[in-house]
């Protein structure tokens, strides 16, 4: 149905041109899902925006063409071209918040595209259409919904309603440029499910565009892999995952950090793509770990290894021999210490709140609305703790507390046996005990300051070392976060992204702390880049004994780092404990919701839920916080009274109204063999 | 990469200077002239500043006189370039002067916030609802008549009107910066205020500050001659470009290249701090090592 021939796309930049595609070729069948896999920067969305005709301003096409059942889209003129997408080619943005606009009703912004479209002839057949639409992409209550504006929905409905744009003209073909990328683990299952089930009502092709190999594992037919703006394999799905041919996608998958926990030490991607220092020859070639020396100066082009699978590299037959086992390194967890260390950092009853205190509004009455509810939980010398919860669950506000931006309402914080005073009231030796690390590492470093002052900064400040100590000490820093010592002298934006969270972690561990808060410290990084961290982190506990809280909203990347982790909802834990008990039975509802949720490619068979829709009641504020969203739901005990913790034999804590030995059974309903699937990866 | 760290120092700022923006270096390019014109001008004038009778007064453009004659008839391009040094030294080093304690205060007020940043932000603006010149005539007589006309009181004059309208600025520019992580990383750390404001947000501030410095020494050369047109600034006869305009423009039909003359001249001037000063904005904008990027 579409046929991409030789698209060649060059970038015009200061320092020269860029090529963001090189010579990319592919088919798309009707009806048929292909995946486009890479690392950012391997120019997967400008081919994506060419599927639409759609060049960017700065952007140059050298050759190639877009066909659409032979109609080449990149010669078009402008009006039919219009014509065409969102008739024919549906596009779904990665950020819906951006891909609509703020001051439109959603429902009248639906109106309009199909109007344009001349799907339906007036504004009140559009209106029912658009309510319709709605209800299909499993919108809630769609009559009120139309005349709601964006950021009166959640980051998820949103999404949805960008789909139900998308496919509202019926067009053959749906452009996705990482749509669940800014979504949460759950929110993200939710959409992958609403996507299959638009596909198999209406027959719609997908290229879907994302950087996680586990998503396209659930949803797509044939994945492709880019690097470095080529194309360098593609192949049906369950033949790339089984047997890929080409080392970045065995590398690639290998970065995926599955909740199974078997592949964490794998050979992943090592080092990063660096458009500016490619070879002649195989573009990966500084990276390949399979490479022979011709590699490097001779280009490689996609052959045929297979029927339907090709791949660009010269050494695929060696490759493709390997058995993925060699891939499999260790399935020891690191997380395996021993147990109940000396508690470290205390937390006891703690509520915190954004409110401001005045005495006017206590006058008035007004309750504190609490981001955190009653919090208890510790973490030893040396240990991990994870946090895991969607956004909005308070997890970070529990590291702005620890750290002293914010103070408690009620409730204790100790640490090493003492009440944490306000941050004003801290001693320097309490500031370097307790370093934070921020999620963003774009935003965490002083653009215009050098690697080198950025770590020396703490230095000063808290050891007072000469120069030549301290210029040591940086180098030795830098060094324990895998970087180069010539990187002192850069600043952060000749970094990546995951060199300068490296930066910031060393930032953290110069000042020798006892504990380092790291607040969603991966969910800004590429995949492979996010294992090597995880990585990095986990070997510098085993070194430096630093005790962490990591606080994610990744239940896979907790797997593999934390000792003990705590799952919130809403501001309250609903379960603690270890970190290999969370992922066996019992589950808490929602943990079981939250696993089912993560993309595992191993597990193709996650099993989708009835209907796409969310199925919400209104939430109570006295009974259990997750009583709204509880499959498990058990009438009015579970709105009305606060659950208790239900201890299991091995420690572990579950805080619900259903008692222990039904919920082990209750997942049989829910989740029969992924959960006898996940105990067996896990034992 | 590596070269770059090996490479001299030498070589590093000839690089920086080759990727700089062109408009930079036409600016500095200007600038370098006019420092030259400033510190050679009085021994190449062939007239003195002071100097009568060098021709037919109001005689228009000639070669002898390329920028005509005044009324009095003095020679104005001899003034020009006996005034460069007084126009230079006087509005850069005020500007100079008003860009540190406005940047100050208005990034301690933006970093500070609460309380403190309100009444600094109250005073401030008292400061600016006074005209300039009425600002300016207070200062001066504040200072008492012995003082005036000083060049050092000129200076301090010139500053006590840019600083609040700077610090406004400067105070805006901060406080986006100070939401940022960095400067949240730096005060759980323990860093103090100082520190903070001198690494964090001066240099992130630094572009918007610059260009500000660059528009306002513009504008210091006319606020130095209006003073003392009202005589309260610099005196007659010195040759102050400013001052010399605004003793020349009743008689610019009659001569207009006497008043276009010094006219032009400050306008280069302002348009060479301009270049140079943006072009400086926009290479801080960047890390120093283009060849990266």
């Amino acid at each position: 149905m579409i046929e991409v021939q030789d698209l060649t796309i060059d970038y015009e930049t200061a320092s020269g041109r860029l090529r963001a595609a090189d010579a990319v070729s592919f088919t798309l069948a009707p009806s048929e899902v292909l995946g486009l896999v890479g690392e950012s920067g391997s120019g997967k969305s400008t081919v994506a925006l060419a599927l639409l005709g759609h060049v960017a301003a700065t952007a140059r096409l050298v050759r190639g063409q877009v066909l659409l059942r032979g109609e080449n889209l990149l010669s078009l003129p402008p009006a039919l071209l219009a014509a065409s997408r969102g008739r024919r080619i549906g596009f779904v943005p990665q950020n819906p918040a951006a891909g609509l606009s703020p001051h439109l009703r959603v429902g009248g912004q639906f109106v309009e595209l199909v109007l344009q479209h001349g799907v339906v002839g007036s504004r009140q057949e559009a209106m029912t259409l658009a309510r319709d639409q709605f209800a299909l992409v499993g919108l809630p209550e769609p009559h009120q919904l139309v005349r709601r504006y964006p950021h009166e929905l959640s980051g998820g409905q949103q999404q949805r309603v960008c789909i139900a744009m998308a496919v509202a003209c019926r067009p053959e073909l749906l452009v996705l440029d990482e749509p669940t990328t800014g979504l949460d683990v759950t929110t993200q299952a939710r959409i992958i499910d609403l996507l299959k089930d638009l596909r198999s009502r209406f027959d719609i092709g997908m290229l879907y565009v994302t950087h996680d190999l586990g998503v396209l594992a659930q949803i797509a037919d044939r994945v492709g892999v880019m690097y470095a703006g080529r194309l360098v394999e593609i192949a049906r799905a369950d033949r790339l995952f089984s047997n890929a041919g080409h080392p970045y996608s065995r590398g690639l998958i290998a970065s995926v950090a599955s909740v199974e926990g078997t592949t964490v030490r794998a050979r992943r991607l090592r080092g990063m793509l660096r458009r500016k220092e490619l070879p002649a020859g195989c573009a990966f070639f500084p990276r390949c770990d399979q490479s022979e020396p011709s590699c490097a100066d001779r280009p490689q082009a996609l052959e045929c290894v297979s029927d339907g699978h090709s791949v660009a590299c010269q050494r695929w037959k060696a490759i493709l021999t390997q058995s993925t086992a060699t891939v499999e390194a260790e399935t020891q967890s690191v997380s395996s210490r021993t147990a109940n260390p000396a508690p470290l950092v205390r937390l006891d009853d703690v509520s915190i709140t954004y409110d401001r205190r005045s005495v006017w509004r206590r006058l008035l009455g007004c309750k504190d609305r609490l981001v955190v509810k009653d919090l208890t939980f510790s973490i030893g010398e040396g240990e991990i703790v994870g946090l895991v919860g969607e956004s909005g669950s308070g997890k970070s506000t529990i590291a702005r507390a620890l750290s002293g931006l914010l103070a408690p309402v009620r409730g204790d914080i100790r640490f090493r046996g003492l009440p944490l005073p306000r941050l004003a009231d801290r001693s320097l030796d309490l500031r370097r005990d307790i370093q934070y690390v921020f999620q963003n590492p774009d935003a965490s470093l002083n653009p215009r300051e050098r690697v080198h002052t950025a770590l020396s900064r703490p230095l000063l400040l808290y050891f007072k070392p000469d120069h030549r100590e301290a210029d040591q000490r940086t180098r030795q820093i830098l060094q324990e976060v895998h970087l180069e010592p010539s990187y002192a002298t850069r600043f952060p934006d000749q970094l990546s992204g995951g060199e300068r969270q490296r930066v910031a972690l060393a930032r953290a561990l110069v000042a020798r702390p006892a504990v380092i808060l790291c607040d969603e410290i991966l969910s800004a990084l590429d995949v492979s880049v996010q294992a090597s961290i995880i990585e990095l982190l986990a070997g510098l506990r085993r070194e430096t004994g630093v005790a962490m809280l990591f606080i994610s909203h990744d239940l896979a990347v907790v797997r593999h780092l934390a000792d003990q982790t705590g799952v919130l909802f809403r501001g309250a834990l609903v379960e603690f404990g270890r970190t290999e008990m969370l992922f066996q039975p019992p589950f808490h509802p929602y943990t079981e919701e939250l696993l089912l949720a993560v993309p595992a490619y191993r597990k193709q068979a996650r099993r989708s839920r009835p209907s796409a829709s969310l199925k919400t009641r209104t939430p109570s504020s006295h009974g259990c916080v997750y009583a709204s969203r509880c499959q498990h739901h058990r009438g009015r005990i579970c709105d009305e009274e606060v659950p208790p913790w239900r201890h299991t034999v091995s420690g572990h804590a579950i805080r619900c109204h259903i008692p222990l030995s039904e919920l082990e059974n209750e997942r049989v309903i829910g989740i029969d063999e992924d959960g006898a699937r996940l105990a067996a990866a896990i034992s | 990469m590596t070269a770059w760290t090996t490479t001299s120092a030498t070589s590093r700022s000839r690089r920086l200077w080759e990727s700089a923006p062109a408009s930079f270096k036409v600016g500095v390019a200007m600038l370098i002239g006019h420092i030259l014109l400033a510190s050679v001008g009085p021994f190449v004038a062939p007239f003195g500043s002071a100097e009568i009778g060098t021709g037919i007064p109001l005689s228009g453009m000639s070669l002898a006189h390329p920028m005509g004659v005044d009324q009095i008839g003095r020679d104005v391009f001899s003034r020009v370039l006996y005034g460069a040094h007084i126009v230079i030294v006087l509005s850069l080093a005020g500007t100079a002067l008003g860009l540190v304690i406005g940047s100050l205060v208005g990034l301690l007020s933006a970093y500070v916030g609460g309380l403190f940043d309100e009444i600094a932000q109250r005073v401030i603006e008292a400061f600016v609802s006074i005209p300039y010149l009425v600002l300016g005539l207070l200062a001066v007589y504040a200072a008492g008549p012995g003082l005036a006309g000083q060049p050092a009181l000129m200076v301090i004059v010139i500053a006590i009107v840019y600083a609040p309208r700077i610090a406004r600025m400067a105070r805006a520019a901060a406080l986006d910066i100070v939401t940022r992580d960095f400067v949240t990383a730096a005060r759980l750390r323990g860093d103090g205020a100082w520190s903070i404001i001198r690494r964090d947000l001066a240099p992130n501030a630094a572009s918007t500050l610059l260009v500000e410095f660059a528009l306002r020494t513009g504008y210091a050369p006319a606020l130095i001659g209006a003073f003392g047109f009202l005589g309260f600034g610099v005196q007659p006869p010195t040759p102050e470009w400013g001052l010399m305009i605004s003793e020349n423009r009743n008689l610019i039909l009659v001569s207009p290249v006497t008043v276009l003359g010094p006219g032009l001249t400050l306008a280069s001037l302002v348009v060479a701090v301009n270049l140079t000063a943006e072009g400086l904005a926009r290479i801080l904008g960047r890390s120093a090592d283009f060849s990266v990027r």
